[in-house]
């Protein structure tokens, strides 16, 4: 903050006139909006990126659920003619690949990226440009996996794209390739985000903020991230054997070669099982927020909530092979995977239980982030409950490939990780945007969604155990699977309309709170958590000054105070303890241009590895000359101190940050001018752009 | 309140040592944690390779009839001592000595070259045995598996003339030597697999 | 006063499953055995959706109950709390522990169950190779043990009551499933290997099934029908499929016969009518016919079967409109109108990557036969019996 005046070496002084130092290595000039449409291209701001994520999975959402809803309809009746077997099999295909990749997981990205830091008291994640390319990666990945549609067909070898189906004899269109390609890019935006939070997590905890400290919902994306990192490799390398098979003449998926189906199943379940996990943990760290807050209670047995979490992390890797019970793994294997699989079923009990223990002797308050919370408690049971039965592997052979298991997933990924990222836009909306949502039309929402999604899933139980196969284009009458698809169909249209319900209520709140704002306050819900001690909507340095933590529930214990027996009086009035957000001299790290860049440059290599090599390489060019000019990039603040971990800025060589001069000595967000770390360094030559000391 | 102290320490403008929670910086954790995700890209691939190996049905079917190891023992011995050469980079640079470091840069990276290149050397030759890509389900994985250690290999060499132009522009000095250290934990990974591909693709039948 | 959830079907769910099963039209049930190690799975998962039931009613209800009995007070002092209870070491402990003591014994039944069902194999009295291929099924019966196939049929397996019968499940292309639910669990057809099923059924009768894993654009359409024989009944039906098929000697028949033989002959074969030309089609196409992954169903016995194209097609009248053959109705009133239009366009019944003369076709390609060729290729089918 002080700029500590030091003087220039005397053989370092420049004469007089032009300026003839060289200028620094990285020919832009970063760029400095912090408003308007251009700034979120640019924006490194963890907030931003979270909404973007959060903006970016609502609309492939609704892609998904028109896919749905397509579905839906040409199943109401027995052999339906509403489109052809081929299209149908692009739109179940694209429906899940849409609802896991670009809806589910970006989902918890939001949260995860949203709150993490603040939910340990950071000013940012670790590497921030880093976390800009990440999302920039996923939103051209996902655009570029759905402009299949327009370029020769989507995807159609279902989301699990068994080979040898999927390889250029069987699916010779461009649909798969799409589907490989386009997965490997948006693995990438997850592979990198998962470190950047990782070491987010591990480095950039508030003083006194230790490990069992952090909030149950950071643990749960702590978890989750360590699942992404060693899982999306192992995705990745399944999508480029197919690739190689399907561009390059491989064999590695052709039977008469020599290869094995198998080991395709296997790669991808290795990652598929851990996915699932990765799919339901943060949602449950936020089902974890909120139901203490909105039963005033703490969340209990924190240490369980954790150790499940983490035990769930590492049993997952051992339960894969319950994808394949019919697929001719052997006895052996069977048994083994069928016990680990019941097994795991035991910490996700203990949450269910703990959740419910902490309702016990709560005050209850119904609002709407509560109910979704409660539906996934009460939803998710249910799935989990099918999931056991799964488990039993002789009675999976007769339930898996049936309507059985669509049942199970929709109950657990739907009832569960959906209602969960419900509740957690209404609880946060008001810290992310100044305002809350209505909790009438909430109340509406939920319980549309509810109703519409028990009528579509719950008949499905019926359905599998009848017999009715999944990924069917129609089904004949006189098997008794008419009557719960007409009732099936109808609920998704209730689906449908809950989620109309959801965005009128956006729109509504969003124009109310424009025409008369009214503050709402860092605290509206009297929460537990860090980032409620911030005014609402959050400011964009976070904290004015990093708090230093000394209870779990840091926020909760300045506002109250808890004696031996657990009770507890007021300490403070909220706005004593909540910051101002008024600290103007908290040095930001300057928005890049080249997470954005070098992520355009992805799907230029992706398309032209299908149509044309040339654009290949110009997408590859891309990539490495935006990876040297993000490396080379001038520092945004040249008299930062090296490596200071509460920035935590992406360090390229080049960025030629000296050490020495504090941090945040008052630079402003990212306002220098070029000539300025030139006439301050005075030759930099020695690659100290601050004054060496 | 405690969070004055912070406060009062930000204020007299002093850099704190650093102030990561687990005392390591950012980037030297995130390269360990990107390391620990190769080890799964690696582990799929070489798992991929072991369990196709000896399953094709046109020739060449035994990979032992392919390979020359004495050849390949030369140049596995070249990437080792390029990993030596790196840690004397390393070294140096912790001394402050770079001109020394900007020598055993260089190197590592023309051992890096010379391994890549005997690769290259060594895969036409099999190719012209009649060992392709396409031409059974070995041919693919092994150049599958070795070909993705090798993209590996090249992206170090393009960062070490990264760092090596650095260098000569006096870029590269006793404060950048974490980045140096961190590469050098990026290029000894890459040797290890390598051994580890050495020892199950060539050596074990 | 709030509005406390109620989530609504929470009753109905196990008043559905219990409806599913008394279903009656529901011939792919899997909780109606009609089989031994259906029965065994059936027997195995019964209890424990019982469990999962007994679970279910009391996190349902219970949490019924905390919505309504720590409901929020309007006169609640908003400054205070209910007491902060942190945890309780004991009660988490046994809440960790005593489901994985239910599970314990699913576990040890399942395993044991898992072990007991593939032990089943070695007491087949007869093995049978089924072959999945886009989008049909294959049956090779060795009944002389002499290492090759000397029954070939398609659509309709027809097996021994009261027999433990082993099925060889492969795949030619890619992968499929087999599955008679009645009778057992499903297994994958995988190319490349040969993974082994189980079946047998109590009672003689029909039973059906479909292909359950996803195999591409008839997979909704590939089906398959298990039919199983007193034991005397099958010995009779197995020696007439060994023979070959008769050469019909006048009027329609042998016109369609003749037509066959000029042009079905490149896929199908039907031994003692067109064996020769078949054999010549083979030797063109380099062994190859004109069909990935290689072959159409053999139809020296074509009659004899229940169903056609994939066992989507009901080749007979049944007395139910929607329902399936049934055995003795085999040979009963020709279901002429589905069989017309499978020879007049195949594809436009049937999803299929059909295109006459292409080798990359998949599935039965449109001839365009004339409604005279079609009639006498009816003609010469009905013999096939």
């Amino acid at each position: 903050m002080a700029i500590v005046e030091r003087p220039s070496p005397p053989a370092l002084q420049l004469p007089a006139g032009p300026q003839v130092a060289p200028r620094p290595l990285g020919a832009f000039t970063r760029p400095s909006a912090t408003t308007g449409w251009k700034s979120w291209l640019t924006t490194i701001d963890h907030k931003r990126i979270g909404i973007m994520y959060g903006a970016s999975a609502l609309f492939f959402f609704i892609i998904g659920g028109i896919e749905a809803l397509l579905i839906r309809l040409q199943l109401t009746s027995p052999q339906g003619k509403l489109y052809s077997a081929d299209l149908y099999n692009q739109l179940f295909t694209m429906h899940g690949v849409t609802m896991i990749f670009l809806v589910v997981m970006p989902l918890g990205a939001a949260f995860m990226n949203y709150l993490m830091p603040l939910q340990i008291g950071a000013r940012d994640v670790a590497f921030p440009r880093l976390n800009a390319f990440s999302f920039w990666v996923f939103l051209f990945g996902g655009i570029f996996l759905n402009t299949s549609w327009f370029l020769g067909g989507g995807a159609d070898g279902g989301w699990f794209a068994y080979a040898p189906n999927t390889g250029v004899t069987f699916s010779p269109g461009h649909g798969m390739d799409f589907y490989a390609l386009g997965l490997q890019i948006t693995g990438i935006a997850s592979l990198v985000g998962s470190i950047n939070l990782i070491v987010t997590v591990l480095n950039l905890r508030a003083p006194g903020m230790t490990l069992l400290k952090m909030p149950v919902f950071t643990w749960m994306g702590f978890v989750t991230q360590m699942l992404l990192v060693f899982a999306i490799p192992v995705i990745s390398v399944a999508l480029f054997l197919l690739t190689f098979d399907r561009l390059f003449g491989a064999n590695f998926f052709n039977p008469a070669a020599g290869a094995d189906p198998l080991l395709w199943e296997h790669l991808f379940w290795i990652f598929g099982h851990p996915e699932v996990y990765i799919l339901i943990l943060p949602a449950f760290g936020i089902v974890s927020e909120i139901i203490p807050v909105f039963s005033r209670k703490p969340i209990f047995g924190y240490p369980f909530m954790v150790a499940s979490g983490i035990a769930i992390g590492f049993m997952g890797w051992g339960v894969w092979a319950h994808h394949m019970f019919a697929s001719g793994i052997g006895p052996m294997s069977v048994a083994a995977f069928s016990l680990s699989t019941m097994f795991i079923a035991v910490p996700t009990g203990v949450k269910i239980l703990n959740w419910m223990a902490t309702m016990w002797g709560g005050r209850l308050r119904f609002t709407t982030p509560m109910l979704f919370a409660i539906g996934l408690v009460t939803m998710f049971t249910i799935g989990g409950l099918s999931g056991v039965t799964h488990a039993v592997a002789p009675a999976d052979t007769q339930q898996t490939d049936t309507y059985y298991i669509v049942a199970h997933f929709h109950y657990v990924i739907f009832g569960g990780a959906l209602f969960a990222f419900m509740g957690g836009f209404y609880f946060w909306w008001p810290k992310v945007f100044g305002y809350v949502l209505d909790d009438r039309w909430g109340k509406w929402h939920f319980w549309l969604q509810l109703i519409g999604f028990n009528l579509t899933f719950g008949p499905m139980h019926i359905l599998g155990l009848q017999g009715m196969p999944r990924r069917q284009f129609t089904y004949l009458p006189g098997y008794g699977f008419e009557f719960w698809n007409r009732v099936a169909t109808v609920g998704a249209f209730i689906i449908a309309l809950s989620v109309l319900v959801f965005l009128i209520n956006v729109a509504k709140s969003t124009r109310a709170h424009l025409a008369n704002p009214v503050p709402v306050g860092p605290d509206p819900w009297d929460a537990r958590s860090l980032e409620w001690m911030l005014p609402s909507p959050t400011p964009a340095h976070n904290f004015d000054t990093v708090p230093t933590v000394t209870h779990l529930d840091e926020f909760w214990h300045r506002k109250y105070q808890e004696d031996e027996t657990g009770r507890v009086t007021r300490a403070r009035p909220t706005d004593e303890v909540a910051q101002k957000g008024d600290a103007a001299d908290v040095h930001l790290p300057s928005p890049s241009y080249w997470p954005i860049v070098m992520a355009a440059g992805l799907p230029l290599i992706a398309y032209g590895l299908i149509f044309n090599l040339g654009i290949a390489a110009v997408g590859g060019a891309i990539v490495l000359l935006g990876g040297f000019a993000w490396g080379l990039e001038p520092a945004d603040d040249p008299e930062r101190a090296h490596s200071h971990a509460a920035h935590g800025d992406g360090h390229g060589e080049g960025d030629g940050d000296g050490d020495g001069a504090g941090e945040g000595d008052g630079a402003g967000d990212g306002q220098e001018s070029p000539e300025e770390p030139a006439a301050v360094s005075a030759g930099e030559g020695e690659g100290a752009e601050g004054d060496d000391s | 309140m405690s969070d004055a102290v912070l406060t009062e320490t930000e204020a007299t403008g002093a850099a704190p040592a650093h102030t990561t929670s687990t005392g390591i910086s950012n980037e030297k954790l995130a390269m360990w944690v990107f390391l620990g995700s190769d080890c799964l890209l690696f582990g799929a691939l070489i798992s991929t390779y072991l369990l196709l190996r000896h399953r094709s049905t046109t020739p060449p079917f035994d990979p032992a009839e392919v390979f020359d190891i004495p050849f390949t023992s030369v140049s596995s011995f070249v990437l080792l001592m390029s990993s030596l050469t790196m840690a004397l980079a390393v070294g140096a640079i912790h001394r402050g000595d770079v001109r020394r470091c900007r020598t055993w840069l260089l190197t590592t990276a023309l051992l890096g070259a010379t391994f890549i290149s005997g690769q290259v050397y060594e895969f036409s030759g099999f190719k012209n045995e009649g060992l392709g890509y396409t031409t059974n389900i070995f041919g693919s994985a092994f150049y599958t598996l070795t070909g993705f250690h090798g993209a590996h290999v090249s992206v170090g060499i393009l960062f070490l003339m990264s760092l090596f132009v650095m260098s000569l522009r006096g870029k590269l000095d006793a404060s950048k030597a974490e980045t140096v250290e961190i590469f050098g934990l990026y290029w000894h990974f890459v040797d290890i697999v390598w051994i580890l591909i050495f020892t199950i693709v060539y050596l074990i039948p | 006063m709030k509005r406390i959830l109620r989530p609504r079907f929470a009753w109905v769910m196990p008043l559905l499953l219990l409806m599913t099963a008394c279903a009656q039209d529901a011939p792919q049930d899997t909780l109606q055995p009609r089989g031994p190690i259906a029965r065994d799975i059936d027997n195995l998962s019964d209890p424990v959706f019982l469990v999962a039931g007994v679970v279910f009613v009391i996190v349902e209800f219970g949490m019924l109950f905390l919505l309504w009995r720590f409901r929020a007070r309007k006169d609640d002092d908003p400054d205070s709390a209910p007491a902060q209870i942190h945890g309780n070491t004991k009660i988490e402990l046994g809440w960790t522990i005593g489901p994985a003591l239910i599970l314990t014994p699913i576990a040890f039944f399942t395993i044991v169950t898992v072990f007991a069902i593939q032990a089943k194999a070695d007491d087949a009295t007869m093995t049978v190779e089924v072959i999945g291929q886009q989008w049909w099924w294959e049956y090779r019966y060795d009944t002389d043990d002499d290492g090759e196939a000397d029954i070939i049929t398609a659509n309709d397996l027809i097996i021994p009551a009261g027999q433990t019968i082993e099925l060889d499940v492969q795949s030619r292309d890619v992968i499929h499933s087999f599955w008679i639910p009645a009778l057992n669990g499903k297994k994958d057809a995988v190319p490349g290997r040969t993974q082994g099923l189980t079946v047998e059924a109590d009672e003689p009768g029909t039973y059906v099934g479909q292909c359950v894993e996803y195999c591409g654009l008839s997979h909704s359409y590939m089906r398959q029908r298990l039919i199983a024989l007193p034991e005397s009944d099958f010995e009779d039906w197995a020696a007439h499929q060994r023979e070959d098929a008769q050469m019909p000697t006048s009027g329609d028949a042998l016109a369609g016969a003749e037509l066959f033989q000029t042009t079905c002959s490149n896929c199908h074969l039907a031994r003692g009518i067109n064996d020769e030309q078949h054999a010549d089609a083979l030797e063109q196409n380099d062994g190859r016919v004109l069909t990935v992954p290689g072959s159409a169903p053999d139809l020296t016995h074509f009659a004899s079967r229940g169903a056609f194209a994939g066992a989507m097609f009901n080749l007979w009248v049944t007395e139910n409109p929607d329902g399936v053959v049934q055995w003795d109705e085999i040979g009963g009133e020709l279901n002429r109108e589905e069989l017309e239009a499978w020879l007049r366009d195949p594809p436009g019944q049937k999803p299929m990557d059909a295109v006459l003369d292409s080798p990359d076709s998949r599935g039965m390609p449109n001839y365009n036969l004339s409604e005279d060729q079609i009639d006498l290729l009816i003609a010469f089918l009905e013999t096939l019996d």
